[in-house]
């Protein structure tokens, strides 16, 4: 009987995971979705709130498409729990599905401030197509925003929301901006950048409620006793693994859903990967969740791979993330915040260009690339950094080199040899089709 | 599988495949917009062009999300411009630096092997890049960590 993979999640792992299956078997098994979703691009959301785009553009795994690669699909319905004794999910409505395998791909969820009025009418997360189909809807030219929070997901819509003409207030507990991608020295440069550009940014501050404003519209209340008066409020204060449906089924959960280097969990025929599951790190011998686009896709390809049993480990994922906001790019890599490792910081005088370099021994293991638009895309710089990285290159000599000129990428990356080291990786043993 | 192999003992530094690079790709010559690029070593005495060898594992390809980026019957990986939102992950997917972002068309740019005509090999006087069979190797690494050490390169050292 041909073998029953179920996944659940329909977001970039649970994609990748099914089209990898069917690169392989050819449609030779059984492949069912559960998802409360559609499936679609998360990533490509702020390109539709800024109107570049229209909403066919973000719905990837099309009904089409699914059909083609044979997918029995459970849309508009959760997993509510998992037998792995007897193999079996079962979702919100009662139904069962057994399975030979099951990836459980089901992400995380955005997460409010723990204030009154987090929940209130006019407060919006952005995360799912539907809460980006009510900002959207709710954004007229000239409109008072505030933003709270100011990590990666409120500054990946940023420039969607100055393109629509807001007037832009950001809120940060945390005394930084973007405090998971930016030491303190970078977010100096970006907070200027931004106000300078007439964004008011205010970091180290407390929210303790949002409540309606009299005239209509919300104000948003800090512990300072100063009122962010707003026609709209954006919440974008981080986000949680979604994992409490697991509850009961016995598999190792810690941070996410605990996996080996071949992404099983503790059951051998039950699989996790994405934002949900903590997996092989690339740069420690630890596990790690990383809740970004690039793990999702590995993981789920890997997954895909095993699910169609072709044995294939994954070495690790690599934490990267890329934002630009108003023409300055934010790029971070790898251990970038540890600062116990041999760090090296250049800030060019005059423009807002900052540059960290983080060495453990011979080896560049994490960075920090800021700088204009057009500066930084006159380099090959931010691929060399994730290559070095990445490649785990022996940089030798050239580690002094870069210390001295931590712009000058190219150079080490060319003579240290490191596309030598990368040219017979791939993810999955073969080439990708 | 035809590969655009350098032969960077043999570049002069005429930038002439930048040039061609991009008036294919864009219509105008603007070497920042070519996606081969020349560097120099040695005080600007020897010079290497580099660009992406259409790797096995396509990680530019891969990392899109909107599946932007698809092998052409050239068996370049092409990005698809229509279908690209210029959201830079393949940039920092990409570990040989080869695929950008145009900040003036808001998409990424990378080599597409023009077809399978490349302009640069064409445009090359002295036969530093030819399409050929041939299997893809480091072609600039051990050019440049030679001539990097020696006198005039950045490694160098003053002997008294």
């Amino acid at each position: 009987m041909a073998k029953r993979h179920v996944i659940v999640g329909g977001g970039t792992a649970g994609w990748n995971a099914i089209t990898t299956i069917r690169e392989i078997d050819k449609g030779d098994s059984e492949i069912v979705l559960v998802s409360d979703e559609n499936p679609y691009a998360r990533m490509v959301l702020p390109y539709y709130l800024s109107q570049e785009i229209g909403e066919s553009h973000v719905f990837t795994a099309t009904e089409t498409r699914l059909e083609k690669l044979t997918v029995e699909t459970h849309l508009g319905r959760r997993a509510t729990s998992l037998n792995p004794d007897n193999n079996r999910l079962i979702l919100d409505n009662g139904d069962e599905i057994d399975y030979d395998n099951l990836l459980i791909a089901t992400g995380s969820s955005p997460v409010r401030a723990p204030v009154p009025g987090a929940d209130g009418d006019g407060v919006h997360s952005f995360w799912t197509i539907d809460q980006a189909r009510e900002v959207t809807a709710g954004l007229k030219p000239g409109a008072r925003v505030a933003m709270i929070g100011a990590g990666f997901i409120s500054f990946t819509i940023l420039n969607a929301l100055i393109k629509r003409g807001v007037e832009l207030t950001i809120i940060e507990i945390a005394p930084r901006i973007l405090p998971r991608m930016l030491d303190d020295e970078g977010a100096v440069i970006v907070q200027g950048w931004l106000e300078e550009r007439g964004i008011k940014i205010m970091a180290g501050v407390e929210v303790t409620s949002i409540e309606d404003a009299s005239g209509g519209g919300k104000v948003v209340k800090l512990k300072s006793g100063t009122d962010v008066n707003a026609d709209l409020v954006i919440m974008a204060t981080g986000i949680k693994t979604n994992l409490e449906w697991l509850e009961g089924s016995g598999i190792e959960v810690n941070h996410g859903v605990v996996v080996n280097d071949h992404l099983r969990s503790s059951e051998s025929n039950v699989y996790a990967a994405g934002d949900v599951a903590e997996g092989p790190d690339l740069l420690s011998e630890g596990k790690v969740v990383h809740a970004i686009e690039p793990t999702a896709m590995q993981h789920g390809r890997v997954v895909g791979a095993n699910m169609a049993g072709v044995d294939t480990a994954f070495e690790g994922s690599l934490l990267m993330n890329i934002v630009d906001v108003l023409d300055l790019e934010i790029a971070s890599f790898g251990r970038w915040d540890d600062e116990k490792l041999e760090v090296v910081r250049v800030v060019q005088a005059g423009r807002p260009a900052y540059r960290k370099l983080l060495f453990e021994e011979g080896r560049l293991v994490g960075a920090i690339v800021l700088g204009r638009t057009r500066d930084i895309w006159a380099t090959n710089d931010v691929g060399m950094i994730k290559g070095l990285v990445q490649s785990k290159c022996e940089l030798s000599e050239w580690k002094a080199h870069l210390k001295k000129n931590p712009f000058d990428i190219k150079c080490a990356y060319l003579a240290a040899g490191a596309a030598g080291n990368l040219i017979p990786q791939t993810l999955l043993g073969r080439p990708s089709v | 599988m035809k590969a655009l192999k350098i032969v960077p003992e043999k570049c002069t530094g005429c930038m002439r495949c930048e040039l061609a690079c991009s008036y294919m790709q864009t219509g105008t010559f603007q070497p920042s917009k070519s996606v081969i690029r020349v560097s120099a070593f040695e005080s600007h005495t020897s010079y290497s062009p580099y660009t992406c060898l259409q790797c096995d594992e396509g990680w530019c390809m891969t990392a899109c999300p909107v599946e932007a980026i698809h092998i052409s019957p050239a068996g370049a990986k092409e990005v698809g411009y229509d279908i690209c939102v210029g959201c830079k992950l393949c940039t920092i997917a990409c570990p040989y630096g080869t695929i950008f972002y145009d900040p003036d068309a808001h998409k990424a740019f990378k080599c597409n092997l023009c077809g399978g005509a490349p302009a640069c090999v064409e445009a090359c006087p002295r036969d530093a890049i030819l399409y050929e069979e041939a299997e893809v190797t480091d072609w600039v690494g051990p050019f440049a960590a030679e001539r990097s050490k020696g006198p005039g390169g950045v490694l160098s050292v003053r002997v008294n």
